[in-house]
């Protein structure tokens, strides 16, 4: 599979019309674990990879964010398709345009986050959960596929986990968070790995005046997390980046989805499919419900 | 210093003992599903069949975030509240040695041009029973930067398990010879010092990573601008490496006000944040992402070791382990030993 990959990449390279591969390489020390590598050589292709290991979301170095990978010129993106819902959302929201970048999708299967879980293959039970009803395992578009068409999972996303967590009280949903916040060391992690996390100047480095504290106490850490999510909402495309990187394992991605499925309830909207859809809180329209102004 | 034997049932004893003595104990604990150093009320609560935690010691005398003063303008003056000194009295038990072997290396920056009073007082107030190690994986490399999975560094007491289960205490410390005194027939006189041998030595060749750190300096000495640098680019940006991190130690100070009144606070910080050394003119002097991830690597290997004469690594591997994009410190020293020697 990489090899496939790896022709695609080199003849990109060779040709010129990229620059830059951005795609996973193997993580010398632990070559079950991968990264993101930046290919510029096409001599160097060959540390291109493929697996069910190939867990970043690589959309990130695309944004205005990583201005230093964007310098290097143009550049094809290795893609899952879960990768691709970002780069959909990115093209949507503007950042830049669908001939800026060639897009090298992969059929996946699923791909496992949990390294401890790891055995040497993908299965039922080790594969990430936005995989187990997972609808783009063929990314919805790309310029070169990588491996033999995957048709989708036959399961629908039913929201377990969002609606255990909404069957607890108020209270206890409360508890539950300031729990898990707790802990929270911000080490923004889940903002640098997140591919709409890239506003140049974000709210919580902003000082004059300073609207999150940077103290790692209940008060600022719940500020911080609820705005992010909050800031999220209508746009996260649930790839799970920010709670795969997370060090102090805080489920974020299931307070994105609490979020993402109010909005897929309320605007009939799911993220990350079409860029040409008009983004439900970047839209205006003069029908639209007030009487909650008051 | 004299070696004893832990008796009873081993650290359960232990812990129990020191919190009946009235003593703060620390040590690794399930937290939410985190495991945590953390303040525990029972030995049941504690968790020293672990390998390490995913966030370091350090916190215990150097806190993700402290008031260094508090103020209050609401009577119309200014009112200044200084912090309090007082530290209880408190125990790490169980620190692995890459965590314990830390704090003598903090020392030397929170002493360095004047005393970190809120760092020295606590460190006073700590004393540390180092747990050597029983695990390690392809991350850890503490045998390369001078430390080894038995070692004593940091540690006032050490216990290494023995190949039959019993723990052999070596005091280090003045500080640890007084808790073993207060411990009284907890530690029995005496220990199978050939068994502690053997299990040092299973201890270290659990490291596997061998890093030539000193011919990695010589190089970073005098590369500061090299394209090596550049390869690391893909670094985010997050300060996940730093806060993990047994050793880093930046702060900011930042006013956090409620009102009329608040704190001065001392907050974490990372070299690797974008805004670290932003000027008020809006100048970054470093510009780019890598240019801060190298600051990292020359802060803990070059200067610090310049200034103080000892590494600022411990190689516990928390910030390859913990890197969103899996870079490696142990393979960006030895890609700039490797470049030393061609």
């Amino acid at each position: 599979m990489s090899k496939g990959l790896q022709d695609i990449a080199r003849e990109l390279l060779e040709k010129g019309e990229v620059q830059v591969v951005v795609g996973w390489g193997a993580v010398k020390a632990d070559p079950d674990r991968t990264r993101p590598i930046l290919v510029t050589d096409p001599d160097e292709v060959g540390e291109l990879v493929w697996n069910p290991r190939c867990v970043n979301n690589l959309a990130v170095y695309l944004t205005k964010a990583k201005s230093d990978v964007q310098a290097l010129g143009k550049a094809a993106i290795v893609a899952k398709g879960c990768d691709v819902k970002a780069i959909t959302g990115l093209i949507q929201e503007m950042q830049f345009s669908r001939d800026d970048l060639v897009i090298i999708g992969v059929a996946c299967k699923g791909v496992v986050s949990d390294g401890s879980l790891w055995q040497g293959e993908l299965t039922e039970e080790n594969r990430d959960l936005k995989c187990r009803f997972c609808d783009v395992r063929t990314p919805r578009t790309y310029d070169h596929l990588v491996g033999e068409e995957v048709p989708p999972v036959d399961a629908e996303d039913d929201w377990k986990d969002v609606r255990e967590l909404e069957e607890k009280t108020p209270r206890e949903r409360w508890d539950y968070w300031q729990e898990q916040f707790e802990r929270c060391i911000r080490c923004y992690a889940c903002r640098q790995a997140c591919p709409f996390c890239y506003c140049t100047r974000c709210i919580a480095d902003k000082t004059l005046p300073r609207w999150i504290e940077s103290g790692q106490h209940p008060r600022a850490n719940l500020a911080w997390n609820i705005i992010r999510a909050m800031h999220l909402a209508g746009r996260c495309v649930e790839c799970g980046e920010c709670e795969r990187v997370c060090p102090v394992g805080i489920p974020l991605n299931l307070l994105n989805r609490e979020l993402a499925k109010e909005v897929a309830v309320e605007y009939g909207y799911r993220a990350g499919y079409d860029s040409e859809a008009p983004p439900p809180f970047a839209t205006y329209r003069e029908e639209d419900d007030q009487s909650f102004i008051r | 210093m004299e070696h004893r034997t832990l008796a009873g049932d081993g650290l359960p004893a232990l812990i129990d003992e020191l919190i009946k003595k009235g003593m703060r104990v620390i040590a690794p604990t399930q937290r939410n599903g985190d495991l945590a150093f953390g303040q525990v009320s029972s030995s049941a609560e504690a968790v020293l069949d672990y390998f390490l935690c995913k966030r370091s010691a350090k916190e215990i005398v150097f806190p993700r975030t402290e008031a260094i003063l508090g103020f209050d303008r609401s009577g119309g003056e200014v009112k200044v509240e200084p912090p309090s000194m007082q530290f209880p009295e408190t125990v790490v038990v169980g620190a692995r040695p890459c965590d314990a072997a830390s704090l003598p290396i903090l020392d030397h920056i929170f002493t360095w041009d004047c005393d970190d009073e809120l760092f020295t007082r606590r460190r006073e107030a700590t004393t540390v029973i180092g747990l050597t190690c029983t695990t390690a994986d392809n991350f850890c490399f503490c045998t390369s930067v001078g430390l080894s999975p038995d070692n004593t560094a940091g540690s006032d007491i050490l216990l290494t398990q023995l190949e039959d289960g019993q723990f052999f205490v070596e005091v280090v410390t003045d500080k640890g010879e007084k808790l073993a005194a207060e411990l009284g027939e907890l530690f029995r006189e005496g220990g199978d010092e050939s068994a502690r041998q053997k299990a040092g030595e299973k201890a270290r060749a659990l490291v596997t990573r061998s890093v030539d750190v000193s011919k990695a300096k010589g190089w970073l000495d005098d590369h500061f601008d090299d394209e090596m640098w550049e390869s690391w680019m893909t670094c985010l940006g997050c300060g996940a490496c730093t806060f993990v991190c047994p050793t880093c130690h930046c702060f900011d100070i930042v006013d956090e006000v409620q009102g009329l009144s608040g704190h001065r606070c001392k907050n974490w910080d990372a070299c690797t944040f974008w805004h670290f050394t932003v000027h008020a003119s809006g100048h970054n002097p470093r510009d780019v992402q890598y240019k801060r991830y190298r600051q990292r690597i020359l802060h803990k290997f070059r200067y610090y070791k310049d200034r103080f004469g000892v590494t600022l690594c411990t190689g516990c591997g928390r910030c390859s382990r913990h890197c969103p994009v899996g870079i490696d410190i142990a393979e960006v020293l030895e890609t700039a030993a490797g470049s030393a020697a061609s």
